[in-house]
């Protein structure tokens, strides 16, 4: 043993090989313990929670009287999943239209967000005061403020010049653009009506994008910044306009930002309380279904999680990564 | 700038010993001037700054709007929503609905609980997502990717998934069947109890029951109500009922599992991958450990990061109606997103109810946020710069 020790430590190289190796696995350990809280509470808390919901989703609940344990489950197999598209009229109807205004929403969040960003990346008068302005929502329009706006009639009214006699007798002037005049407009530049439709509802929503594109601005503003500018004041010798620079260089350089920010605008739109399925499987659960809801919930978390993977293959076919060699 | 200028001897008007001033034969002012100002350029530059600006300001003000409106309607009387000339600017001006509110919903005691929650919960998950984001960004292990998958999965599984496990979950909290041990109820596994292997293994387990069938902790402090300092647990065979107490909020805060964690893990990733590896090299030169390097080195490097941290987590929890309403089901709770209603003294039958009430509730609203105003302030500056700083983008 002893000799078998002596003859590996009179060889040089392997020894230092060993010690490299070593001080590898003790870093490895230390980032096992940096992550442990996370894996703790992964397999402890959160996998029983998955575990329950799949298991409850696939059965029959009978309540059990109080204090001896809750309830029993009876495993009926997709009984419910069926249920959810057979018994309940609203619910598929409710999935094609939570899909439809995701489609809708995306792209409008996506370039509103980094049209936003591009401007406040500008210099400017006021910047700092606008940045702050517009991140508000994000940090304040949360929780139990959406709830309130979702029923706030007051916002509508004082914008309104409803029943003050204006003298130009049109009650159309309640919108922020009237959209008559702007699709007359799309319409002699002959853009398609279809372009048009988009656009006028996007406008009338924008209140809706700008609240909701907050962190995705942040995301592509520091995405921006970490731009070089180097490669902008070559692009400038060169004699490019700034339309130009924006599409050949800004536009490749935060393409993987847009992959994320195109993820996470899907996710945080469709997990969000204000979702007209999130409300409708809300509803179902505080009306007594607990199982129909989970049945629901997990059907809807499917079709999102293949919502992405189609939405993030695709984007990602087209990402530009500066820095393969990292 | 032509060659005929730059031949030209440029006139000396005044020499010192150590300074020279020349003056060259320069277009005149008047004609520098109108090359600068004239050209299309500059125009064009001018033109784009009014556009961006009046842009910029209609989109503060469509985000200003509803805090405008809200603020206008809760200082008006009610007869001021039946006034059809009256729309932003009161005519009656009052406080009646600050006052009742303070005074009858009984906010004062909601903001105390509230505050308590949320700097708790934000503090500790802050720390957490540091530790976890560190863990990530700095050190290479097997299963290193695969592990931060499941923390995005914990992102994108929405939680109305697990809305009712969760509440069971936590009504009859049980980790790996301890408590249903120390209670005599024996040990399950895969829903076979080994206490039915015979008597004498069920009398050997009955024997183990040493938990008390409830803890109180302060029972003094208000009956039912939500606080931070008041324990009340039942516990059975189940397991412990640790809802109605601020425990599950800690636990889940503890493991990096609370709201939009995983947000915070991944840009606390980013945000240490940015940091250079020579720091902590010459740490470990030092002879210190990777967890005192991390809370010495690194910790202070980045709080303009955690301040941002921070912020989401307060104000996210502050205004987070999901988690608060499935660990706190009884109706006695006091947290400020409880309060959201009409105080008995303002109720009111006539014409312009519906819009009385809104502003009411909007009243609320303006209560539960100003907090966060005020912290927004201050801690702004820290979100951009955090943000900015962070290369995200990497």
């Amino acid at each position: 043993m002893t000799n078998d020790v002596k003859l590996e430590k009179s060889a040089a190289a392997p020894k230092k090989r060993k010690k490299i190796a070593s001080l590898d696995r003790r870093k490895a350990r230390s980032g096992w313990f940096f992550i442990l809280p996370f894996l703790i509470g992964f397999v402890v808390i959160y996998l029983p929670m998955i575990y329950d919901s799949i298991v409850m989703s696939l059965s029959e609940i009978h309540m059990a009287e109080a204090g001896m344990g809750g309830y029993t489950l009876e495993f009926v197999g997709f009984k419910n999943y069926i249920d959810a598209f057979s018994s309940d009229p609203l619910f598929a109807k409710r999935l094609v239209e939570g899909l439809k205004t995701l489609a809708f929403d995306i792209p409008s969040i996506l370039i509103f967000s980094l049209f936003m960003a591009v401007m406040l990346n500008q210099k400017m008068a006021g910047r700092a005061i606008f940045r702050s302005i517009f991140f508000v929502p994000v940090i304040i329009s949360t929780g139990i403020m959406e709830s309130i706006a979702a029923q706030d009639i007051l916002n509508n009214y004082m914008g309104s010049t409803e029943g003050i006699d204006d003298g130009s007798g049109s009650s159309a002037a309640t919108e922020l653009v009237s959209s008559m005049d702007l699709k007359l407009l799309f319409a002699n530049m002959k853009v398609g009506t279809g372009v048009v439709d988009y656009v006028v509802e996007a406008i009338n929503n924008i209140f809706n994008i700008v609240n909701r594109s907050g962190v995705q601005m942040l995301i592509f503003l520091s995405a921006l910044q970490s731009i070089n500018p180097a490669i902008y004041e070559s692009c400038k010798i060169d004699g490019a306009t700034s339309w130009e620079t924006f599409w050949k260089i800004t536009f490749p350089m935060i393409s993987p930002m847009i992959l994320v920010n195109g993820i996470y605008t899907i996710i945080d739109s469709f997990t969000n309380s204000q979702n007209v399925v999130m409300a409708y499987i809300a509803d179902t659960y505080s009306k007594g279904s607990e199982v129909l809801s989970s049945a629901m919930a997990w059907i809807y978390f499917l079709i999102v999680i293949v919502v992405v993977a189609i939405i993030g293959a695709i984007f990602s076919a087209f990402v530009f990564y500066g820095r393969k060699s990292e | 700038m032509n060659a005929q200028n730059v031949e030209q001897k440029p006139k000396i008007k005044r020499e010192t010993k150590n300074r020279i001033r020349v003056d060259f034969d320069r277009t005149p002012l008047k004609e520098r001037l109108k090359a600068k100002f004239l050209s299309t350029y500059f125009l064009g530059k001018i033109i784009f700054s009014i556009f961006r600006l009046v842009l910029m300001i209609g989109i503060a003000y469509i985000v200003l709007f509803p805090f405008l409106t809200k603020i206008a309607g809760s200082v008006m009387a009610p007869e001021d929503f039946v006034d059809v000339t009256v729309r932003l600017i009161p005519r009656n001006f009052t406080l009646d609905i600050y006052k009742y509110i303070i005074s009858e919903l009984e906010y004062w005691e909601a903001f105390g609980n509230t505050f308590t929650l949320a700097f708790s919960t934000a503090l500790i998950q802050t720390f957490i997502c540091c530790l976890i984001g560190y863990g990530f960004a700095k050190f290479k292990f097997k299963g290193r990717n695969l592990i931060f998958m499941l923390v995005m999965l914990t992102m994108i599984v929405p939680h109305q998934t697990i809305r009712f496990s969760m509440f069971m979950e936590f009504s009859y909290f049980d980790v790996f069947g301890i408590v249903r041990l120390l209670k005599g109820g024996g040990i399950e596994i895969f829903g076979w109890n080994v206490t039915e292997l015979g008597e004498g293994v069920k009398t050997f387990f009955e024997g183990l029951e040493c938990l008390p069938d409830r803890i109180q902790l302060m029972p003094y402090v208000k009956e039912n109500g939500a606080n931070a300092f008041r324990l009340d647990m039942e516990i059975t065979q189940a397991g412990i009922n640790i809802c109605n107490t601020y425990i599950p909020f800690i636990l889940l805060s503890l493991t990096g599992l609370a709201f939009k964690n995983g947000l915070y893990i991944f840009m606390l990733r980013q945000f240490f991958r940015g940091v250079p590896d020579e720091l902590e090299e010459s740490a470990y030169m030092d002879g210190a450990g990777t967890f005192r390097t991390f809370i010495q080195i690194i910790l202070p490097l980045s709080v303009p990061m955690m301040v941002t941290v921070f912020l989401f987590a307060f104000c996210w929890q502050w205004t987070d109606t999901f988690y608060t309403g499935v660990f706190f089901n009884n109706s006695n709770t006091n947290l400020l997103v409880d309060i959201v209603g009409i105080p008995p003294s303002l109720k009111l039958e006539y014409a312009g109810q519906s819009l009385y009430y809104t502003a009411i509730r909007n009243t609320c609203g303006l209560l539960i946020i100003m907090p966060l105003v005020v912290l927004y302030a201050f801690g702004q500056k820290f979100l951009v710069q955090g943000i900015e700083n962070s290369g995200l983008a990497n």
